[in-house]
């Protein structure tokens, strides 16, 4: 929103009188502009104390040997970039933040979208179940973590594998045991956790949809099927968008629930890119070497973003 | 207009206020001789009456105290202190970050204190520089080794506890037949039984294990593979679920006391939860069997010293502070809230009975850890040691393959 389109009418939009003249400098305008941006300071300051410097000092990190507990470093031009991509354990979360990222995208997506249209329904008790759909993305991923690792117990007593022994005499399985069973666990748990608050969002754009389509659809004839493709889904484009972008940055960026449920684990099955930089960084005092790879993993996940918005924003105008 | 923007500017400075409160965090600061700051990774309510009674010996002495839990959020916490000049005056050194904090300087020379005069060589050598200083007063141990059900054992006629792997394993048989779980331990970290063949190994090549490993003249594989194969025979044998790869310490605990599985892993610090749990369960600790032409060994370490700041603002009362948690009184105090095997050679900690067999040897030093014995590059290895028992427990790697991992990790890090 420009100074502009909030000044008052009379004041700044009005043509001065003698046109032809060069126009004066509007003091009243500028000092309006101003106060008006006095309110941008705090958030500048937030962004720049909390993102840019920190961004700055980690990109300068990474061409030392800073340990963490001495400003006094050395440079070391691109070596740390070149052990980054020749140590085959810097990089072993690769493979599997890339399946979490896009595994988990996929089947948010996938879910909420559904469960957006279903609570947007009226029906008995819909606020309540709602809030259901909701909470997973109140308590902390951690402590969403720690409960489920008891539920994936790999032991027969674990919750899940004596549900299954008690109704289909069948497992024990080794939920956080097995390399592909401890990927797809966690994968799972993080839909579980992530499908309620996208719900939300889709909700929030399905609200905005306004009646009278649905109405002259029926009208014509068209089925519920018909409906959700050729109304539904187009005009949550911006929506899908949103979320989608959300969920590749979150998930490439992921930690706190693998870490709680296997530790990376078994081997490096369920090891990220952000576990390596946190383990060499601060367990290791590899601070020059975690950076380098924070460097260039944060320059991945931009060019990812915004090729994804750049992705996005064509199909959106394609559908809109 | 004029009132609009004050409006604006206060606004403004009220929503940056906080920030500025940020950049402040307070740590030592200040120079006020009476005050000592002091941070610590065991909580208050461990340490609160320590403090007061050091506070009462010494009127003059205010102690700040701060804490953070141990491991990872100690470290950094402690790590930005350091950087930004606000360490506290006292604060205490572990195996994690004594490698930086003395290459670094941070830290005080100790070695001359009267206070250490009663601390065992080995607490005072795990926390020393390769210059001989100590830079840690660690006044206690811990040992970790075969928590055993004597209830659950007894059922299968087994009154006394194995000296040797090899009739470890054969309780396990006998347990297994009878439909008990025999044991379990959790693989997120270093295996237990593999550091304590290990250390019984290290032991028996007076102490120069991990030294030839680190010159060059030794390899991982030369001492690794047989303890390897031993440990595995747990799971080659069909002994133990390989599952138990994605146990936490608490799902084994868990087990433990809920009388499925008749022996764990464990160290002193389960006790206390295992007690409140199954009060009525009939436990006993013991080292962990040796292997062939190996005795029965714990795994375990000096516990964390607490160590001086090298830019400490209150040196004297640092000093005054260390001496006095040497202490026979302040080891009571301390050993009351923690129930640690405490070191310190004028004071006698009472213990757990479950604990006894093993208090002897814990005291004495005779525990090893494979992370704390090497010389270098101790998380990276620890890391990949991880991440390789795991393979092998899975059945994805041998031995040999699990040892070479560690030599070329080694290698690399050179």
């Amino acid at each position: 929103m420009t100074a502009q389109t909030l000044a008052p009418a009379g004041t700044s939009t009005e043509v001065p009188a003698g046109a032809g003249r060069p126009p004066r400098f509007n003091w009243a305008r500028a000092r309006e502009t101003s106060a008006n941006q006095l309110f941008l300071v705090p958030v500048a300051l937030v962004f720049v104390v909390l993102l840019v410097v920190p961004l700055t000092q980690t990109f300068y990190w990474s061409f030392t040997d800073f340990t963490g507990y001495s400003a006094d470093v050395n440079f070391v031009g691109l070596s740390n970039y070149r052990k980054v991509l020749t140590d085959p354990s810097m990089l072993a979360g690769l493979g599997f933040t890339l399946a979490f990222t896009i595994g988990t995208a996929l089947l948010i997506t996938t879910f909420a979208i559904p469960l957006a249209v279903v609570l947007n329904k009226k029906f008995f008790g819909r606020n309540f179940v709602r809030s259901v759909f909701f909470f997973p993305a109140i308590p902390s991923i951690a402590i969403l973590g720690l409960v489920w690792g008891y539920i994936l117990s790999p032991l027969g007593s674990g919750v899940l594998n004596s549900v299954l022994e008690t109704l289909f005499h069948a497992g024990p399985y080794p939920w956080l045991s097995d390399d592909t069973l401890a990927r797809l666990s966690v994968i799972v748990v993080a839909v579980w956790g992530g499908t309620g608050w996208h719900s939300m969002l889709y909700l929030a754009y399905l609200q905005s949809i306004p009646a009278d389509y649905y109405e002259v659809a029926t009208i014509d004839g068209a089925s519920a099927r018909q409906q959700f493709f050729h109304i539904t889904l187009p005009l949550l484009t911006p929506a899908v968008v949103i979320s989608n972008f959300l969920l590749m940055t979150g998930g490439l960026k992921v930690f706190d629930l693998p870490y709680t449920l296997t530790k990376g684990g078994p081997g490096f099955a369920t090891y990220t890119i952000t576990q390596s930089i946190i383990t060499s960084g601060v367990a290791q005092g590899r601070y020059g070497l975690a950076s380098a790879l924070a460097t260039l993993f944060a320059f991945a996940v931009g060019l990812v973003a915004v090729a994804q918005l750049w992705v996005s924003r064509r199909i959106e105008r394609r559908v809109l | 207009m004029t009132k609009r923007r004050t409006l604006a500017a206060l606004a403004a400075i009220a929503l940056a206020l906080p920030l500025a409160a940020c950049g402040g965090s307070g740590g030592s600061g200040g120079s006020n001789s009476g005050k000592l700051t002091f941070f610590s990774w065991d909580g208050e309510d461990t340490m609160k009456p320590v403090i007061a009674k050091f506070e009462q010996e010494n009127p003059g002495i205010k102690v700040e105290f701060s804490n953070a839990p141990p491991v990872p959020e100690y470290i950094s916490t402690l790590q930005s202190r350091i950087l930004s000049g606000t360490a506290a005056d006292v604060f205490a050194i572990a195996a994690e970050n004594k490698t930086n904090l003395i290459n670094g300087k941070h830290v005080v020379d100790l070695r001359d204190k009267p206070y250490l005069k009663n601390v065992p060589k080995f607490n005072q050598t795990t926390y020393s520089g390769p210059d001989g200083a100590v830079y840690g007063l660690s006044v206690a141990s811990w040992g970790a080794g075969v928590l055993y059900n004597k209830d659950l054992l007894a059922k299968v006629g087994a009154t006394t506890i194995p000296q040797t792997w090899d009739e470890f394993l054969a309780l396990c048989h006998k347990l297994k037949d009878a439909g008990v779980t025999p044991y379990l331990e959790s693989v997120q970290g270093m295996s237990t039984p593999l550091a304590a063949f290990l250390g019984a190994e290290n032991q028996t090549t007076g102490d120069t294990m991990d030294k030839k490993i680190f010159d060059g003249s030794a390899k991982f594989k030369d001492y690794w593979v047989e303890p390897l194969t031993q440990w595995s025979r747990l799971w080659t044998e069909g002994l133990v679920t390989r599952s138990a790869v994605g146990l936490t310490g608490d799902q084994v605990r868990q087990e433990f006391v809920t009388g499925k599985a008749a022996m764990m892993i464990a160290g002193p610090w389960d006790i206390p939860g295992i007690r409140k749990a199954a009060p009525k369960l009939k436990i006993e600790m013991a080292p962990v069997p040796g292997i062939a032409g190996g005795k029965p060994y714990l795994a375990g370490a000096a516990s964390p010293g607490y160590a001086i700041n090298s830019k400490a603002k209150n040196p004297e009362a640092a000093d005054k502070f260390l001496a006095f948690l040497a202490t026979p009184e302040a080891m009571a105090i301390y050993q009351k809230a923690t129930g640690a095997i405490t070191v310190t050679s004028d004071f006698q900690p009472t213990i757990d009975p479950a604990l006894s067999p093993i208090v002897k040897d814990v005291r004495a030093g005779n525990v090893y850890l494979p992370q704390i014995a090497w010389k270098r590059a101790e998380d990276i290895l620890n890391v990949e040691a991880t991440a390789q028992l795991q393979l092998l427990v899975q059945g994805k790697a041998t031995p040999e393959q699990v040892a070479n991992a560690l030599d070329t990790k080694l290698a690399s890090t050179s």
